[in-house]
């Protein structure tokens, strides 16, 4: 039993079924990119519990009962999150876009202020190899403060 | 009445000929007293919504009814023979329902998909497709794929020692260097080994094709859609109007995803034999085996120059390591093009070597080129105790020094003089200290071409809700290149670019468009965009001017309302095109050719600042100083992302980039994230980014290319810097710790 942006899903899954194949090959939520899918750039990340997770190296099965979200859910810290990236330029290809969205969503409603270590230090781990990190950033700062 | 007309264009130093279908354009150039509104301010990206929300389908999203998936035995040796391979096993396996072998390889290019003597660790030897990629796994095992090993050659030293060329060397001469050294005040001799590049786009290559009776369709991440049409007819042998190629969203290209590639002409012979659509995805280690990097060089220089920095000659020789194909890389470009100097021999050894085929990553050969030379010219400043701006500001030169040919706008002395304002160059050496953590500042030139050319066409139509629609045959890799069309349409629209709907990345819409390429795509199809949005503008004019009684010569277009030029008349546009029903006003526009005889080319200059720890060895990038002369900019918002793309790049090639080779087994020991380092928003450097801006009088719109030029002078700009700093000249790249450990002694 899954529940992802807030609709519940009864699925059988494999043992071995990550995470992001389940969103993206059995739910259709392919808003979820994996680019590597070995744990090591980020694109992946969704927000499982209000935590920050890696969907390709996150087991489907261990999220039984967890409530999950993607880039396709929505709420006032995400619309703000939206604006701030459109205004900053925080993305060029917007392949790594729904991972740098999840793991700011999840810094944010952490801290609603973060400093600008805390910022980098969220952000480190989703890679862009576009090279939008000063919109990036920006943005997570810009959400930060219109929330204030 | 369209002609058609033959023309060269110039495409990353290759010249091309080309035959071009040109329509008349009447649209007016922009002057100085009526400077263009819309273009040149702000805009945010028209592609922001559906890539912020997921609704954006790239090639890997997509998911058609009996879809397989495919997958790919890859050599595991750097050179091998095939000694055997079960297919039969292979299709018996549960799920399994196409196999292809190397006796039956499809061809793209006159080039085969997979072979049984695979050059390089990764080649592709066999390919298959099942309901599953579990089941296609277990296909690939059940190849039983058995090898007979042979031997390689992975190092470059090693194969140029083998004298093993892939392409014959090329040479390029004017004027005696031999004896201008000889005769030359002062001399220096420098060499630089740069390393090999991955691009390590997001999205790896990938491909979904659907080959049917009566038509094919490739979804495909490609930076040339219909180059990738060609490509699927050839392979398939039909006519290219049968193939429809679709790329709405790609997830970044840098020059590695150009036509169909190996995915996307596997995934089209998989479903040609299987009957239904085929996926084929690379894995991130496969993506870093098999589809290509910037090549590693060895170079040399030899420069002697008068007392007073006056370039007398260049000597280069650059042994580029080209792996099993691709194309020679001008490498040597930035030492024949970029300063005024009488003679020159410069050698360009291309050397066959056990790796993939070498492609083209953002700026190919001139950003490593640059990268070398650059820092030559720093080491002759420090010999003849001039300040480096200095010396290449005294080697300037007005016209192409090879051919002569004067450019059709050069401002490179206007960014030397404002970049180090901003830098506060004169004040450099006091950055310098004798601590832990040494700063320093160095400077690189930059020269790229990019006037783009034809062919390029666009249409532009508007219908009741007067909110105009674009079509180019262009694809965006992420560059921001329909935000940028939408902006030049809205301006002859009068309506603002949110309001324009831009289509792109689809061989069944109107327009053709170029490969994204070469900063190519902007000058390419904005004046195509142009012309079609003025030829919609024009009829719009006639239609109000019916309506309203006012002859059309004294109508405008301005925020959504026809005016009348003494501000008597202000009314909705929608007034004008509500009455169109469903109809459209449709207007079609193609690219000129650029003058002849010119030479085409941006300029720029940037300045790094850089802290090393001499503790530790780490180098740190903490500003880049950078202008631009790429005429004039439709997009700042746009304009300045691609500068600080292109910045981290350049980046992650000076600190931390590089494909690193097992000289044991020839095998890449980096295909990963983890241990091939790109750079993270913790290496964001701060950038301070102007451009000269103004627009190129002899070219349409006035536009050059800005996606090549960023990455060529940061990472020279960043070696000479950690010279000024540390005193100690790094004569290999990446700049990491070790290296600065092992240099600083």
């Amino acid at each position: 039993m899954l529940e992802v942006n807030g609709r519940p899903y009864r699925l059988d899954v494999a043992d071995v079924e990550p995470l992001a194949d389940v969103l993206r090959e059995r739910l259709g939520l392919t808003g979820t990119k994996v680019a590597c899918a070995e744990g090591t750039c980020g694109s992946c990340t969704v927000v499982v519990d209000g935590r920050p997770v890696l969907s390709c190296l996150t087991l489907a099965a261990a999220c039984d009962g967890a409530e999950i979200r993607t880039v396709e859910s929505d709420n006032e810290l995400l619309g703000r999150l939206r604006e701030a990236f459109t205004a900053q330029d925080g993305f060029q290809c917007g392949f790594c876009t729904p991972g740098q969205l999840m793991s700011a969503l999840a810094l944010l409603e952490r801290i609603s202020d973060p400093s600008r270590e805390q910022i980098v230090e969220a952000m480190s781990g989703n890679l862009c190899r576009c090279g939008a990190y000063e919109g990036i950033g920006a943005a997570v700062a810009h959400a930060a403060k219109a929330g204030a | 009445m369209p002609k058609l007309v033959k023309t060269e264009a110039v495409v990353e130093g290759r010249t091309e000929v080309r035959w071009t279908l040109v329509e008349e354009d009447e649209t007016p150039e922009w002057t100085e007293d009526a400077p263009p509104r819309v273009v040149g301010e702000p805009a945010t990206r028209v592609t922001a919504s559906a890539r912020l929300t997921g609704a954006a389908r790239y090639t890997s999203d997509i998911r058609l009814p009996g879809q397989l998936e495919a997958a790919v035995l890859r050599s595991p040796h750097a050179h091998a023979r095939l000694v055997s391979i079960d297919l039969a096993a292979a299709l018996a396996v549960p799920g399994v329902r196409a196999v292809i072998g190397p006796e039956d390889a499809p061809e793209l290019d006159g080039e085969k998909l997979l072979t049984a003597e695979p050059p390089y660790a990764g080649a592709a030897v066999a390919a298959l497709a099942a309901d599953t990629h579990a089941a296609a796994e277990h296909g690939i095992t059940a190849l039983s794929a058995e090898w007979e090993p042979l031997g390689f050659v992975t190092d470059l030293d090693e194969a140029f020692a083998r004298q093993d060329f892939y392409e014959e060397p090329s040479e390029d001469v004017r004027g005696d260097a031999d004896a201008a050294l000889r005769d030359a005040d002062v001399t220096i001799e420098a060499e630089y080994l740069a390393p090999a590049q991955l691009h390590n786009c997001m999205e790896t290559h990938c491909a979904v094709a659907d080959v049917r009776a009566d038509g094919v369709t490739l979804w495909v991440s490609t930076q040339a859609i219909y180059q990738a049409r060609g490509d699927i007819a050839s392979l398939l042998g039909i006519d290219e109007e049968r193939v429809r190629v679709i790329c709405e969203y790609m997830g970044g290209g840098f020059g590695s995803k150009f036509g169909a590639g190996h995915e996307g002409g596997l995934a089209a012979a998989l479903s040609q034999r299987a009957g239904l659509p085929v996926r084929l995805v690379l894995s991130r280690r496969d993506e870093n085996l098999t589809t290509g990097y910037r090549t590693p060089v060895r170079f040399t220089y030899k420069l002697g120059a008068s007392r007073d920095g006056t370039l007398q000659a260049i000597e280069a020789s650059g042994v580029m390591g080209m792996g099993t194909g691709g194309w020679a890389f001008p490498i040597l470009e930035p030492a024949k093009s970029v300063y005024a100097c009488p003679n020159v021999h410069l050698m360009t050894l291309p050397m066959k070597m056990n790796l993939g085929a070498c492609v083209a990553f953002r700026a190919p050969g001139v950003m490593e080129g640059t990268w070398a030379f650059e820092q030559a010219l720093d080491e002759l400043a420090e010999a003849l105790d001039i300040d480096p701006i200095e010396l290449r500001r005294r080697n300037h030169s007005e016209n192409d020094p090879h051919t002569g040919r004067p450019y059709t706008s050069k401002r490179l002395l206007e960014c030397y003089d404002r970049v180090a304002e901003l830098a506060n160059w004169d004040a450099r050496d006091e950055l310098r200290s004798d601590g832990r953590i040494r700063r320093g500042m160095g400077v690189s030139s930059q020269y790229w071409w990019g006037g783009g050319g034809p062919p390029a066409y666009a249409e532009v139509r508007i219908g009741k809700s007067a909110r105009p629609v674009v079509t180019v045959g262009v694809q965006d890799l992420g560059t921001g290149i329909l935000t940028a069309c939408a902006i030049v349409a809205a301006e002859r629209l009068g309506v603002s670019p949110g309001d324009v709907i831009v289509r792109g990345g689809d061989t069944e819409l109107a327009g053709h468009g170029p490969g994204s390429g070469g900063s190519m795509t902007l000058a390419s199809i904005a004046p195509a965009v142009r012309s079609a949005g003025h030829r919609v503008r024009r009829q719009l004019l006639d239609l109000a001017a019916d309506m309203f009684e006012i002859s059309a010569s004294d109508l405008e277009l301005v925020d959504g309302e026809v005016r009348s030029a003494d501000g008597t008349l202000r009314r909705p546009l929608t007034e004008v095109t509500g009455k169109l029903g469903n109809a459209w006003v449709t207007g079609a526009g193609s690219r000129a050719p650029n003058p002849e005889g010119m030479a085409v080319n941006t300029f720029g200059c940037q300045i790094a600042q850089v802290a090393i720890d001499t503790l530790t060895g780490l180098v740190t990038v903490e500003k880049i100083f950078a202008v631009h002369d790429v005429g004039r900019i439709v997009n700042p918002m746009g304009a300045r992302s691609q500068v600080m793309g292109g910045i981290l790049q350049g980046v992650g090639y000076a600190v931390s980039e590089e494909r690193v080779v097992d000289p044991t087994t020839g095998t890449v020991l980096n295909p990963g994230l983890e241990d091939y380092k790109i750079p993270t928003i913790a290496d964001l450097p701060e950038v301070v980014c102007e451009f000269v801006g103004r627009p190129d009088p002899h070219l349409a719109v006035g536009v050059k290319g800005l996606g090549e030029p960023p990455i060529i002078p940061t990472p020279g700009a960043i070696g000479n810097a950690i010279f000024h700093a540390t005193g100690v000249r790094l004569r290999e790249a990446p700049y990491t710790p070790g290296r600065v450990l092992e240099a600083l002694g």
